[in-house]
């Protein structure tokens, strides 16, 4: 590890690759989002390129590099691969010690962490595989009803009733949705109720909720207040959003680079550390 | 991360020949019309079947080959399609499938038309009610008689009436046969065949231990064929001849330092059943993180106490009961727990199989009590024993990949 260099972390997500830059005192200096498409190689290399842009560097002085997330076995520059589970509890632990558990709500996934007092993961779990419980069941849904996830998210945060949508299923909740409608629900409610039912499925998930705070992280989280509001009445507490919740594993990927100085490879060819 | 190159099992060659005597044995059982071919389950009565002479097959051997073969996604519609459904043991839907299609591994490997038609099934509900209804339906699709033994349940302590209510299930068992087929049971061929099929679990028993040395001797893996003796020839000398010649091997290991997974570095537990269809995908993913699975409930659940004479159907009302499997939560946690504590195991994967609850172990908090009991990571991962399509691989690798992230912060 140098007192000078800068640190690279990319996940390499199912939908978006996002690459974060750290200077030698952890401070996140740039950062860069583009969707993964087919190639996780080339989506990394481009993203990798925009972060550097931003930090105001060039890969020469870049010490060390960690990927994680979906593809991160095809990141070449990277000097080895992490979990993601690892690199968002490693992110958890440098913006909050008060932070015990992360809720990271992506695309496809939802994953819960648990971390115990010196910041070392505990325990963790993903949604069992299906859409339920994940950012493609509000997708998919508002897609249903002819809005983006953002319309969605703002009808919801109107909402003043305590809606809650029962199904897990993304079918069987669409056809509650309408349902609901028959019936004459508000909208807002009923938008509502959709954000409440990802938040009890994740929930569900937690081993020791009341234990330590809770923070959220991902996409669904970064761009739904909805979702936080959901989670916070769960919860009974305030849920912690760090600055950049979709790059937490992008961040934390960049601090696990810095401190086991794992180091990079050539950026052509495939030299590992 | 480099992979390196795992050591073969050099008994393998003659398992594997074994197994095609025995398959080409049912086979001809099949076409002789001067012998009875019966079905039973894995943990039945099958020392029984042998005293009277039967060739035995069974069939969740034939579904974990259907399973393993990857054949589940294409015949389990079919036993859906006939009522069953598709959240029920995937062993019996994929065989009900291949039933009614008349694809089977058996065809291509041993040259059969398929699993032998049963002139009998006998079933020993002590692993779970699924095995009545899948017997039931060949049962009517062969319109031979499927008998079955229906032991207490769950249990904590095994006890004197316990065991005397399934001697006396095992009793009418023998007589319903008898009837049936008008023969009668040589019952010194039954004491010899349980002496037999002690004898075989004693040994296999003998050849787990040796995965307690570090490295491991012998791992999960290895254990899922080296089992086969274990089920389908016990209470034959074939088995016990192979798993002396098995037993040398794994001690010359141990002798050598030589583990099945080289460069061990981890050592896990696997609770439940395999993922058959991804079992390559699985084993490999260990190797490279230099993990090896040293035991598990599967494989290791499956020694029985010795036989030392006496009432052969005492030994059996008593293996039939205190299988870990018919156990209850205290029980199992106990047996967990000294398995983890034997085998110097640093963590514990559970499979929590989605069409076979009997199975899993993970829905009723034994997860949480060995997290907090033995301070150790435990992972839980969702699957099928056959079913590939309750099973992520991507998401699986992630979880198992993390699991070992976990176990060297621990160590860091
Ligand atoms: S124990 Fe499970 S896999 Fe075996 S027959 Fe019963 S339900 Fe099927």
């Amino acid at each position: 590890m140098s007192d000078q260099g800068f640190y690279v972390g990319v996940d390499a997500g199912s939908s978006a690759t996002k690459c974060a830059v750290i200077d030698w005192h952890g401070n996140l200096v740039g950062c860069s989002a583009v969707p993964s498409g087919f190639d996780y190689a080339v989506a990394s290399e481009r993203c990798l390129e925009e972060a550097l842009g931003e930090a105001v560097i060039t890969w020469d002085a870049v010490e060390g590099s960690i990927s994680t997330g979906y593809g991160r076995e095809h990141v070449k520059f990277a000097g080895r691969y992490l979990t993601e589970i690892t690199c968002h509890a490693r992110g958890a632990r440098q913006w909050n010690p008060d932070i015990r558990t992360i809720v990271d709500i992506g695309g496809q996934d939802t994953k819960v962490i648990r971390i115990n007092d010196h910041g070392q993961l505990v325990d963790y779990r993903m949604n069992a595989k299906c859409a339920a419980g994940t950012g493609t069941f509000l997708e998919s849904i508002a897609l249903k009803l002819g809005m983006s996830l953002t319309a969605l998210d703002s009808l919801a945060m109107e909402s003043t009733a305590k809606t809650t949508i029962n199904s897990y299923c993304t079918v069987f909740a669409s056809t509650e949705v309408l349902e609901r409608i028959k019936a004459g629900d508000p909208a807002p409610d009923i938008a509502m109720g959709l954000f409440r039912s990802i938040a009890s499925r994740t929930f569900e998930m937690m081993t020791s909720p009341g234990q330590g705070r809770v923070a959220g992280t991902g996409g669904v989280v970064a761009y739904c207040r909805s979702m936080v509001r959901a989670l916070g009445e769960l919860l009974q507490d305030e849920v912690i959003i760090p600055p950049a919740p979709q790059f937490a594993g992008a961040y934390g990927a960049a601090l696990e680079a810095k401190e086991r100085g794992c180091g990079i490879r050539a950026r052509e060819g495939a030299e590992s550390c | 991360m480099p992979t390196m190159k795992r050591v073969e099992i050099k008994a393998h060659q003659h398992l594997k020949e074994m197994l095609r005597l025995y398959f080409d044995d049912l086979e001809a059982a099949s076409h002789d019309a001067g012998r009875r071919v019966a079905w039973c389950t894995s943990v039945g009565p099958c020392e029984i079947l042998a005293a009277f002479g039967f060739a035995v097959f069974f069939p969740e051997n034939h579904g974990a080959m259907l399973g393993a073969k990857k054949m589940a996604a294409e015949l389990i519609p079919y036993a859906v399609g006939a009522g069953y459904s598709a959240e029920t043991c995937s062993y019996m839907n994929c065989d009900i499938g291949s039933a009614l299609t008349g694809r089977s591994p058996l065809t291509d490997v041993y040259g059969m038309a398929g699993p032998p038609t049963p002139d009998l099934l006998v079933y020993n509900t002590n692993q779970c009610r699924e095995v009545q209804d899948w017997f039931g339906w060949f049962s009517r699709k062969h319109d031979a008689p499927s008998l079955g033994i229906m032991p207490p349940r769950c249990l904590g302590a095994v006890t004197k009436d316990h065991i005397a209510f399934v001697k006396h299930e095992l009793e009418l068992l023998i007589q319903k046969i008898e009837s049936q087929f008008g023969v009668t049971m040589d019952h010194s061929k039954l004491e010899e065949s349980v002496a037999l099929s002690s004898r075989a679990s004693t040994l296999w028993r003998e050849v787990l231990d040796t995965a307690q040395h570090q490295p491991a001797a012998i791992s999960f893996w290895d254990g899922l064929i080296q089992m086969s003796p274990v089920i389908l020839m016990r209470g034959s000398q074939t088995a016990i001849d192979y798993y002396e010649l098995l037993l040398a091997e794994m001690q010359q290991r141990v002798a050598d330092g030589v583990g099945a997974v080289p460069g061990e570095r981890w050592r896990l537990y696997w609770d439940g059943m395999p993922v058959w269809p991804r079992i390559r995908d699985l084993s490999e993913k260990f190797q490279e993180l230099r993990t090896v699975i040293a035991a598990s409930t599967y494989c290791n659940s499956w020694a029985f106490e010795p036989y030392e004479g006496g009432d052969p159907l005492e030994w059996m009302a008593r293996t039939s009961l205190e299988i870990f499997i018919n156990r209850d939560e205290e029980y199992k946690q106990q047996f967990l727990t000294e398995m983890i504590q034997q085998f110097s195991i640093d963590g514990a994967i559970f499979h929590n199989a989605r069409t076979c609850p009997n199975n899993t172990n993970s829905r009723f908090g034994m997860v949480e009590r060995l997290r907090q009991s033995l301070d150790i990571p435990v992972l839980v991962i969702d699957g099928d024993l056959s079913d590939a399509r309750f099973f992520s691989t991507a998401q699986t690798m992630t979880n198992v990949e993390a699991f070992i992230e976990q176990l060297e912060e621990r160590r860091r």
